[in-house]
């Protein structure tokens, strides 16, 4: 998380949605984010922010919780129904009903007030990551060694290439985190991964995570492709079932 | 399965339930009336046998006195020399016949009668052994009827003791879940006519909901405050972000942070205060976690760890003590600072003056940093870190080295809870 690759810049710019209704940040988090290169449009409450989503295509979604009209939460789900945008939520109050209902309502991430514009670009970065799935140095695609070969877990099949999850045949519309989330899992069938190994290598956490940021998301994930596929291994992890 | 199993053989063995006390009145209930009627019944019996024996040799002595004023017999079954020479004086002296229950020889009692003819002592005696036996045979009888009734009365007043003690469990096991956390449990105990059962748990279900309503409302108001404070304070920290770079910029840039700082330490502890927050434990192996978290603060420790412990506890949480204890022995004290790892204790020590007095007296208060002018903190840190102690359930003591230095003990939680992974806003299976 460091200030200091400003010169990297994306080729293309990419584009960000801030939605907050405190005029300050909007204005200063809207300038500081200019200066990393990226464009941003700016709303002031959640109907217009909703508006300008469905008008113009977004690289990432920064969504306030405490907004007039519609709030943050309203307004992740809203956005949720119809796109898998990654959506990042900032929250001033930080205590745990804003933190899980946001998570609940599908942010793949928050972040508590006041922040950094390093970190908040650091959050940005990993989202986009997740988005695009330019496998990090990290992470290489081991399962898959031959190439397109799908992986089969009972009745989920998930392509590691095409980036596609069937279940029973039907595809499963997953957020980047889940898919990141389901990949991770995917590539260590049967092996417990606990909190901290999942928000380092799915979130790019640091050390700080929030492990209800993964519980939460895990639960999402259960959601949509049936509750029993990841165990939970008490005081430990998950573990997705062979 | 098994604590179930184990927790009920534990309430049926344990002495001092209210059902063994109930059991025991009911018993000792039984004994005392057994005991005052048989003793009545044995009273009464016994002194009607008397009454019938002395009769009976009355009759016989009166049969003996008219045979010896007709023959001058006296009768051989019965010397005269045995009646006590005293009772044989009075017999004499009044002419009157006299009794006397002879029990010299416990089995074999008799039942003399004596008058004196003419100066001739008269006696005869009466067999009371039958009337003694039947006596016994009565006392018998009354002692096994009384073991009979207690044998059923006792397990009965257990058992009708069991449907009270179940509300009273009830009761107290909801009470206990309140103190852990769970604001939403309720004895529900109700009915019965309101007796003092149904009472004590009314009071627990409505203590239950004043409870949740103020913690809910301090919540509340410290989530606001939290915004109404972090709001501006966010515009501020990323304007001083936008500043040119200047000297005077980066004293901006330096307040802010150490306004940022104090504000979140100050919604800490007033979340702490609240009572909200709740610890979300995980095994953590403490000798790695210890080294990382001194690691993160960047100040120079020496970590010694012993073993290989592992602590059930919340991580985040942790972390936060250590670094609290870590700089704070930094700030105030002097290096070299040590940090040992010994089972589930973590001791942090430093080599300078020590804590002072008051301290160690009343526990870290806000705002005091010990001496002025010494170091910049504003005395947050060691309350923050005693009140996530708490919140994980440690122990966290301070106290001063016989050869200068502050001593901070932590003492973490060893077992593996069966609640891991406890949160108030989390299903529990996830």
């Amino acid at each position: 998380m460091s200030v200091s690759d400003i010169g990297s810049r994306p080729s293309a710019p990419v584009t960000v949605l801030l939605v907050e209704d405190d005029e300050v940040i909007r204005k200063t988090v809207e300038m500081a984010l200019e200066r990393y290169g990226y464009r941003v449009s700016t709303a002031g409450d959640g109907l217009t922010g909703l508006e300008l989503f469905r008008e113009q295509r977004h690289d990432v979604l920064l969504l306030d919780v405490m907004l007039p009209g519609l709030d943050g939460i309203g307004l992740c789900r809203k956005i949720r129904e119809s796109s898998m945008d990654p959506i990042l939520m900032m929250s001033a109050r930080g205590d745990a009903l804003d933190v899980v209902s946001g998570l609940e309502a599908g942010a793949d991430d928050y972040v508590v007030k006041p922040v950094d514009t390093s970190v908040l670009v650091a959050r940005i970065r990993s989202l986009l990551r997740r988005a695009s799935f330019a496998p990090g140095p990290e992470r290489t695609p081991e399962p898959a060694a031959g190439g397109a070969t799908d992986l089969v877990f009972g009745d989920l099949t998930i392509d590691p290439q095409g980036l596609e999850v069937h279940r029973a045949g039907e595809p499963v519309a997953l957020a980047p985190t889940e898919l990141r989330l389901l990949l991770e899992f995917a590539a260590n069938p049967g092996i417990v991964l606990d909190r901290q190994t999942l928000l380092r290598n799915v979130w790019d956490y640091g050390w700080d995570g929030d492990s209800r940021v993964v519980d939460l998301c895990v639960q999402r994930l259960r959601k949509k492709i049936g509750p029993d596929r990841i165990e939970t291994v008490r005081g430990f992890g998950y573990k997705l079932r062979r | 399965m098994r604590p179930a199993i184990a927790r009920t053989a534990h309430g049926l063995l344990n002495w001092r339930s209210l059902r063994w006390k109930i059991a025991a009145l009911v018993a000792v209930a039984c004994c005392a009336v057994a005991l005052a009627l048989g003793v009545l019944v044995h009273q009464s019996t016994s002194e009607r046998s008397m009454s019938l024996g002395r009769d009976r040799a009355f009759s016989e002595l009166l049969v003996v006195v008219d045979d010896y004023r007709r023959t001058g017999r006296t009768p051989a079954y019965a010397d005269p020399a045995e009646i006590p020479p005293v009772l044989l004086q009075q017999a004499r002296s009044t002419g009157q016949y006299i009794t006397w229950y002879d029990d010299r020889r416990p089995d074999i009692p008799w039942m003399w009668a004596v008058q004196s003819v003419g100066g001739q002592a008269l006696a005869v005696k009466i067999d009371m052994g039958p009337e003694m036996r039947s006596l016994r045979a009565l006392d018998r009888h009354i002692v096994m009827a009384s073991l009979a009734v207690l044998a059923v009365v006792v397990p009965l007043g257990a058992l009708a003791a069991e449907l009270p003690n179940r509300r009273l469990r009830r009761v107290a096991r909801t009470a206990r879940r309140i103190a852990d956390g769970d604001l939403e449990a309720r004895s529900m105990v109700g009915g019965r006519g309101g007796d003092e059962i149904s009472d004590i748990s009314a009071t627990v279900d409505s203590m239950a909901d004043s409870l949740r309503d103020r913690l809910l409302s301090e919540q509340r108001f410290t989530a606001d405050v939290a915004h109404e404070l972090r709001t501006p304070l966010m515009g501020l920290v990323i304007s001083a972000e936008l500043l040119p770079e200047s000297e005077a910029t980066e004293l901006v840039r330096d307040r802010v942070r150490v306004l940022r700082t104090l504000v979140e330490d100050l919604l800490e502890i007033s979340r702490l205060d609240a009572g909200v927050e709740r610890a979300d434990r995980v095994l953590v192996p403490l000798g790695r976690f210890v080294e990382e978290s001194v690691g993160r603060t960047g100040l120079q420790v020496q970590l010694t760890v012993t073993g290989d412990p592992v602590a059930d506890t919340d991580p985040r949480r942790l972390d936060r003590i250590i670094a609290n204890l870590v700089a704070n022995a930094h700030r105030h004290g002097r290096s070299p600072v040590e940090i040992t790892v010994n089972d589930t204790a973590i001791v942090v020590r430093d080599h300078g003056p020590g804590f002072p007095d008051e301290l160690l007296a009343d526990g870290p208060q806000r705002f005091r940093t010990g001496a002025a002018g010494r170091g910049r903190g504003h005395g947050l840190g060691l309350i923050i870190a005693l009140g996530q102690a708490q919140v994980i359930g440690a122990g966290l003591a301070f106290a001063n080295a016989p050869d200068g230095g502050a001593i901070a003990t932590l003492h973490l939680r060893g077992d593996i809870s069966s609640e891991a992974d406890t949160s108030l806003m989390l299903p529990k299976d996830c």
